[in-house]
């Protein structure tokens, strides 16, 4: 029995060292000298990863203030639950309704913008449904109407959902009479990169944001890229107010995630708020692209026409 | 077909340049999975003598209900761990959500049903008799236990690469608890998975392929030491 | 004080009774062969002493200490003990592994396992298969590793459970010898089971009849061999004659005995009245073609039945009224011309009839 006893707790000691290995390596036992390394967890959007964007400005923050940024890759609706449960620190999302109402609820610290760009509507370049010309609402009145076409949903609960449920809700739809309108109307579930894909496969409309779009039709690295998967869609409806799209991060309430990170949490905020970043921001992919994929646009929301 | 090919000579490309990605992914995988399978080893093994040697009520159902384990989806267990390990969750100040250690932990719950069964049924293909003269020439019971399985060590180390196949395979736990973070929790599979949503493929198809190499090489040593 | 000894020991199994009242007593230095057909209980005998298993009532004395307690003992007791199962068991590692075994396990010293282990290995012939797989070697070698394994830690007690039953002839010749020059070298107290109770008179110092879990009789072989004590070790100890009969008369220590009609004479202090089994070895029966005047007692004309070949002899099945068996050379059968449905006569001394009461059928 005393075997038995050693052997469990030999088991339990090397359970323990990888805790506390990984205590070590995560911020709350920052005051370790051993791992002075700390790490910051930010949860974001789809759309500032698929951009490249988030994987051009984490090695710039991560040295300028000797941290490790763990980046996880999700929708906003996921991204606010992850905050919800205190599982990361900061955010960066798109939704903003849902995003005042997490401050609101205490979930958030404060909401800070610090880029826009807007949604549009893409879909084949034959335009089965004839939406090209309209308004983001007429676009989708007739795509429920005629039911020519097909439409690809992100069904995902991420900001570019939301915004879709918006334009619903401002026609006067359902969203549940939507979703249940017929096979024209798909649910994908997926990031926004693998929607355009899809979008793209199944020859539908769907709803995006520029930056993503932009992303995937022109990625120029044709070194990786082979031709016959370069996006097959085109811009339809570009142009309506309520296609904007903000996009702010929101530092998670240390009561709910970690206190010890709140410090680092808002030199994030700072970062990407700071003159030099907002400026790198701005000029994100306009080489490549020849556009502005973000407008960079700190503190507050952007003016509506 | 062609985008196949192109896809599967940029992925050897990939690989044979040692391209650094490709290689820090492997390695976490399995870095991760090994010691997975090696903690479920070190508490299964163990375990599975405990139930096999010893009769208590319940045995049947304990053995029956580790068999219907062995097929838990992955998702599940990632489920399950991700809520026990949210900072809202029980174990949530550990702080150990979207780490490789609540990875290992996540690998080593959903291994250990295949673990524990296989390793029972490992023991019990050990004859009465060899317990009985292990125990008439003075062994203890813990020396017997040790003898039994290094009799059984073949299927015993059949069940423990049976675990790592799962561990190093499954995407559940690692996307759901691992967050699939580049450079701290990305792991093979998550990798593939997120690649080729992006569209990415060569990637994936590079680190497929080294995940398939991976499981040629484990099932190349099983046959080798069976042969032996 | 002897070694083992074991107190009313009864072992049941579900609703059957593997052993019952097993009193049994063996000395230090003694080697006791219990013999009795398959099923009789003498493996579950020899478990129960080896504490394999626990018996369901009764003591075990080992060395005058109960044996039947705690966990902690049992080890300590059982490693003064060693056992060779009956079916050759070698685990699957090299030679010299499975016979370190048991001294690896009590923790002795590296040097002196291996200078036990090579000699242990010379004494059993086998010092070039020290590397072999014991997996590979044959029944006979596996079962002579398995005793070597056994007898390499010099337990004071050697339990052996038919050490030679799954073997050859020729294996099993060589497991018989090993068993000897084990006694001799040793002088272990040895506790064997054999089927086999010429292997026992070999063997053995006395044995012990084992039918249906119970001791039947014990005893020196000769005593048990010629004075049966009952119908069951009578057929065991290979008796083939036993005709039951009624003691019609005593005189100076000669009964008669009728049977069916005909009257044998026989040396018995039985009582005149008393229900009796004459046993007559089929050894001790002469034939003759014709009726003779031999010194023996008891004469009988019957008629051959069946005549069954046994190597150099030749077995003769009689009807003299009552079935009589006779075994004969099988150059005499050929000079007499035996042959089915001859007459013959068949006669024994009153000697060689062994008397046993019916009545008195209980073990002890």
């Amino acid at each position: 029995m005393r075997r038995v006893t050693y052997y469990l707790s030999g088991i339990l000691l090397i359970l323990s060292l990888l805790f506390g290995a990984a205590g070590c390596s995560s911020p709350s036992a920052s005051s370790s000298p051993l791992q002075p390394k700390q790490r910051l967890r930010l949860a974001t959007t789809t759309s500032l990863y698929d951009t490249g964007l988030w994987g051009y400005l984490e090695p710039m923050f991560e040295q300028k203030y000797g941290v490790e940024l763990d980046i996880m890759y999700t929708g906003t609706g996921k991204a606010l639950e992850y905050g919800r449960r205190g599982d990361v620190d900061i955010i960066t999302v798109h939704s903003k309704t849902r995003e005042d109402q997490f401050v609101s609820d205490g979930y958030g610290v404060k909401r800070v913008p610090f880029a826009y760009n807007y949604f549009l509507i893409v879909g084949p370049e034959d335009d089965p449904a004839g939406l090209e010309g309209l308004t983001p609402e007429e676009a989708f009145g007739k795509l429920i109407d005629t039911d020519q076409g097909s439409f690809i949903s992100r069904g995902d609960d991420s900001g570019t959902h939301s915004k879709e449920k918006a334009i619903w809700q401002e026609i006067g739809y359902d969203y549940e009479t939507v979703r249940n309108a017929g096979p024209w109307y798909i649910e994908a579930g997926i990031g926004m990169g693998p929607t355009l894909m899809m979008a793209s496969e199944k020859q539908g409309y769907t709803l995006t944001d520029m930056g993503t779009y932009l992303t995937f039709k022109f990625r120029t690295d044709l070194e990786v890229v082979v031709d016959e998967r370069v996006l097959e869609l085109v811009p339809i409806v570009i142009e309506g107010e309520i296609l904007l799209n903000v996009y702010s991060a929101i530092i998670v309430n240390p009561e709910k995630a970690s206190p010890a990170k709140m410090e680092m949490a808002n030199h994030l905020v700072d970062f990407l708020t700071s003159p030099e970043i907002q400026q790198l921001i701005g000029d994100y992919g306009t080489e490549d692209y020849g556009m502005q994929l973000f407008i960079p646009h700190a503190g507050a929301d952007p003016e509506q026409d | 077909m062609d985008a196949i090919w192109q896809g599967l000579i940029k992925a050897l490309q990939l690989i044979i340049s040692l391209d650094p990605e490709v290689l820090e992914i492997s390695g976490r995988s399995l870095r991760i999975s090994v010691t997975s399978t090696l903690l479920a080893s070190l508490i299964c093994l163990p375990l599975a003598s405990l139930v096999h040697f010893n009769n208590f009520p319940g045995k049947r159902v304990l053995v029956n209900l580790t068999q219907t384990f062995y097929s838990i989806p992955t998702v599940a267990v990632g489920l399950f761990v991700f809520v026990l390990f949210s900072r809202a969750g029980p174990l949530g100040g550990l702080n150990l959500l979207f780490t490789p250690t609540v990875m290992v932990i996540g690998q080593m719950l959903l291994i250990t049903p295949v673990l524990l069964g296989l390793t029972i049924s490992a023991l019990s293909g050990v004859d009465r008799p060899i317990i009985d003269t292990a125990r008439s020439l003075g062994a203890t019971g813990f020396q017997t236990t040790l003898l039994v399985l290094k009799e059984a060590r073949f299927a015993v180390t059949a069940a423990v690469i049976m675990g790592f196949g799962r561990a190093i395979s499954e995407v559940g736990i690692a996307l759901i608890v691992g967050g699939n973070i580049r450079g701290f929790t990305r792991v093979i599979t998550s990798a593939i998975s997120l690649e080729t949503s992006k569209g990415d493929l060569e990637l994936a198809i590079a680190l497929g392929i080294i995940l398939m190499f991976a499981a040629l090489v484990v099932n190349i040593l099983l046959n080798m030491q069976q042969q032996r | 004080m002897p070694l083992i000894e074991t107190a009313d020991l009864c072992q049941r199994y579900g609703e059957n009774d593997i052993l019952q009242n097993v009193n049994l007593k063996v000395e230090q230095g003694e080697v006791f062969a219990l013999i009795g057909p398959t099923g009789a209980g003498k493996t579950s005998l020899l478990r129960l002493i080896n504490l394999l298993d626990l018996p369901t009532s009764g003591e075990i004395y080992f060395d005058g200490t109960s044996i039947a307690g705690s966990a902690r003992p049992t080890i300590e007791l059982r490693r003064r003990m060693a056992f060779v199962l009956q079916k050759p068991v070698v685990f699957n590692m090299s030679v010299y592994d499975n016979i370190a075994c048991g001294l690896k396990w009590r923790k002795e010293n590296k040097g002196d396992i291996r200078g036990k282990v090579d000699g242990i290995l010379e004494m059993v012939a086998l010092s070039g298969y020290k590397d072999r797989q014991a997996r590979t070697l044959s029944g006979g070698e596996m079962q002579m590793i398995a005793i070597a394994r056994a007898i390499v830690s010099e337990p004071e007690l050697l339990l052996m459970d038919e050490p030679t039953a799954n073997l050859d002839p020729a294996s099993a010749a060589k497991i018989e010898a090993l068993i000897t020059d084990t006694i001799h070298r040793y002088n272990t107290t040895i506790i064997m089971s054999t089927h086999d109770m010429f292997q026992g008179q070999r063997l053995a110092d006395r044995v012990g009849v084992l039918l249906n879990g119970q001791i039947q009789q014990s005893g020196y072989w000769r005593q048990v061999f010629e004075s049966p004590r009952n119908e069951g070790v009578a057929t065991f100890v290979g008796v083939e004659n036993i005709i039951d009969g009624l003691v019609a008369s005593s005189q100076d220590k000669i009964v008669t005995i009728t049977v069916d009609g005909s009257v044998i004479e026989a040396v018995s202090d039985s009582a005149v009245g008393v229900e009796v089994c004459a046993c007559i070895r089929p050894e001790d029966i002469t034939l003759a073609k014709s009726k003779t005047s031999s010194s023996a007692r008891n004469s009988f004309a019957g008629r051959i039945t069946r005549i069954v070949s046994f190597g150099a002899l030749r077995r003769i099945e009689l009807d003299c009224g009552f079935p009589l068996v006779a075994l004969v050379t099988k150059r005499s059968a050929e000079e007499m011309e035996l042959d089915k449905g001859k007459q013959v006569y068949a006669s024994f001394k009153a000697t060689g009839v062994h008397v046993i009461s019916r009545q008195g059928n209980d073990p002890d």
